[in-house]
């Protein structure tokens, strides 16, 4: 069996179905992506994972069991979730944040050394380190999101859920958090499931992509099987090119107007 | 990052400050007391000695009871602070403050005089009322199967609008002297005890839950993020809620049927405290339970002398002082805290 199993799940929300009879198998060390357009199910497939939502129909395995009779404390160590949006309401720091990830490991009221260790490890390995003693809620948008992948790193689960997690960051650090993820799947035999919007990062860095539509159509598969330009046209409705570029794929989407430029009216 | 000996030695710190201010606050009273016929015991010759029956019997139980109730409501206001999410939230949030009115005005207007291990009946009936409204909000809020905070916060303002307005008619109709009774205790007043084990008991119960919800410390920073979230983390949402809505709602009821509803205690706090030291629940409760302790015993004080020998009650002056205070910290808060939406 694989590590994570979807069997015919539907799923909606008053009476609207989001997701219609999805399974799929998601093997040990693998790198998922999960696309679509908005509304389409991508972070109601990650709660139905992590056991937040229950499948109206199907089942939803982790590692063996239904992901809804795990405790939540069961739950924490074998998957971590970083989340779309948060908005902070207590000036809580960086590092305190980071370190809460450390709360399902210990009955103790305190920290110890190896909880300290793996936050420092993982607040270098998201650039976060340098404004670690900052409250969370000075931080611009990007900083945050990757505080919480450093909190989702520092839980050490070898299962990541990430709902959109480079939404709000620039390019140095979009290729940053993609570049350690891939690493900590190949060096640490991590299961990645991220939900992006970029198609070009899903097909350059993920082994899979599922693909989800409008009133529960998916594809699922290797990501130049399901990223082309006829699937896309049927989910998105708009027109992509895939090509490869020195051994690395990418994914152009195509809009309707040309490169050429209007004349100047001097 | 916080450790056991930092905890340890701020909540000592804070400790010994609330030592200085009980002691400060003993020889403080309408009545004046010299310190060294104090020391000279109950007795002088064979003279029963007053300075010391009133610092003793007098002062002694009644800044024992301010510092409990004190540190009741802080630590209260803290964790419902946490749990709701909701930097305006304060221990009467979710009903117990109608609650504890609706009782004692109920065994006001029914001439209940009876006693009851050493506590009156307006004390037991507040009490009562307290807990039982509790227990009606949280089943109102629990009745789509889980407990969640809006349901809770709404639930609470009903049951509070709707106890408020029962409150108003039977004050309405109530003899002015019943009817003064009864706003004397809704603006927060002190009760005298004829006895020291209703005291030592409340005071072990107070004692009590803020240990046990210092124990949660770290599952409330983690709630304070939010429920998706802290079940992400490992924390049992549903059974830490419960445990940390009963202590508290149990400890308020403890402090309101002692006191009456003393205002802005619970409220400005943990605000204050949390300026200072930062919002790490772990010693958030602690400290917030010691300065809150501190603050009601002057508040108490400051209640006795200001217009001897009449004595206000002590909810008006942490009202008047509380409010500019929360104002200001309100203004230097929102330079230093985000609050997104909330």
């Amino acid at each position: 069996m694989s590590f994570i199993e979807m069997n015919n799940v539907t799923f909606g929300y008053e009476g609207l179905p989001v997701l219609k009879s999805l399974s799929l198998s998601v093997e040990k060390n693998s790198f998922w992506a999960v696309v679509g357009p908005n509304g389409s199910g991508k972070s109601t497939f990650l709660n139905l994972l992590c056991g937040q939502l229950k499948p109206d129909e199907g089942k939803v395995h982790v590692d063996g069991r239904a992901a809804s009779s795990y405790s939540s404390q069961q739950l924490a160590r074998i998957l971590s979730m970083v989340r779309q949006e948060f908005v902070p309401v207590f000036g809580f720091s960086v590092r305190q944040t980071v370190m809460m990830a450390r709360f399902y490991r210990t009955s103790s009221l305190f920290e110890n050394a190896e909880d300290i260790e793996a936050v420092d490890a993982a607040l270098a390995a998201t650039d976060t380190m340098n404004f670690a003693d900052r409250p969370l809620g000075h931080l611009s948008g990007g900083e945050r999101q990757r505080v919480f992948i450093a909190r989702s790193l520092a839980q050490e689960t070898p299962v990541l859920l990430l709902d959109e997690p480079t939404s709000h960051l620039d390019l140095k650090h979009q290729i940053r958090i993609f570049d350690l993820l891939k690493q900590m799947q190949h060096e640490q035999g991590k299961t990645i499931l991220l939900v992006t919007h970029d198609l070009n990062m899903a097909v350059q860095y993920c082994d899979r992509v599922l693909l989800l539509g409008a009133e529960g159509a998916f594809f699922q598969g290797l990501p130049e099987q399901v990223l082309e330009s006829g699937q896309i046209q049927s989910i998105f409705g708009v027109q992509g090119h895939q090509g490869q570029l020195q051994e690395r794929k990418f994914f152009i989407p195509l809009g309707r107007f040309s490169m050429d430029r209007p004349e100047k009216s001097t | 990052m916080l450790t056991s000996t930092k905890l340890l030695v701020r909540v000592v710190l804070a400790g010994l400050l609330l030592i200085v201010v009980m002691a400060g606050c003993l020889l403080v009273g309408s009545q004046e007391i010299s310190l060294h016929k104090v020391l000279q015991g109950p007795s002088i010759e064979g003279i029963p000695n007053s300075d010391y029956q009133i610092l003793v019997a007098v002062r002694l139980p009644r800044i024992i009871l301010a510092a409990i109730v004190g540190a009741a409501l802080a630590c209260s206001g803290v964790v419902f602070q946490a749990i709701l999410r909701n930097p305006l939230a304060d221990p009467y949030i979710l009903g117990v403050s109608s609650g504890a009115g609706l009782g004692s005005i109920i065994a006001v207007m029914l001439g209940w005089t009876w006693t009851f291990w050493g506590l009156s009946a307006l004390m037991v009936a507040s009490f009562l009322g307290a807990m039982g409204t509790v227990w009606l909000v949280w089943s109102i809020g629990k009745v789509t199967g889980k407990v969640h905070v809006t349901g809770l916060l709404l639930a609470g303002v009903v049951v509070n609008a709707l106890f408020s307005a029962v409150i108003m008619f039977l004050s309405s109709i109530a003899e002015a002297n019943k009817f003064q009774t009864t706003m004397l205790w809704l603006m927060g007043s002190f009760v005298e005890l004829d006895k020291m084990s209703p005291l030592i008991a409340s005071g072990a119960i107070v004692l009590l839950g803020i240990l046990f919800l210092m124990t949660l410390g770290n599952q409330l920073n983690i709630l304070s993020f939010g429920r998706q979230d802290a079940r992400s983390l490992g924390v049992p949402i549903e059974r830490t809620c419960f445990l940390v809505f009963a202590c508290a709602a149990l400890i308020t009821s403890v402090a309101v049927s002692f006191s009456g509803l003393v205002g802005f205690v619970g409220l400005v706090v943990p605000h204050a405290v949390r300026l200072v030291a930062g919002p790490d629940h772990r010693q958030l409760i602690p400290l917030s339970a010691i300065i809150g302790a501190a603050f009601l015993v002057i508040a108490d004080a400051v209640a006795r002398v200001i217009v001897a020998p009449a004595m206000l009650p002590v909810g008006v002056i942490t009202a008047m002082t509380g409010g500019p205070f929360f104002l200001i910290l309100l203004i230097r808060y929102t330079k230093t805290v985000h609050w997104g939406n909330a």
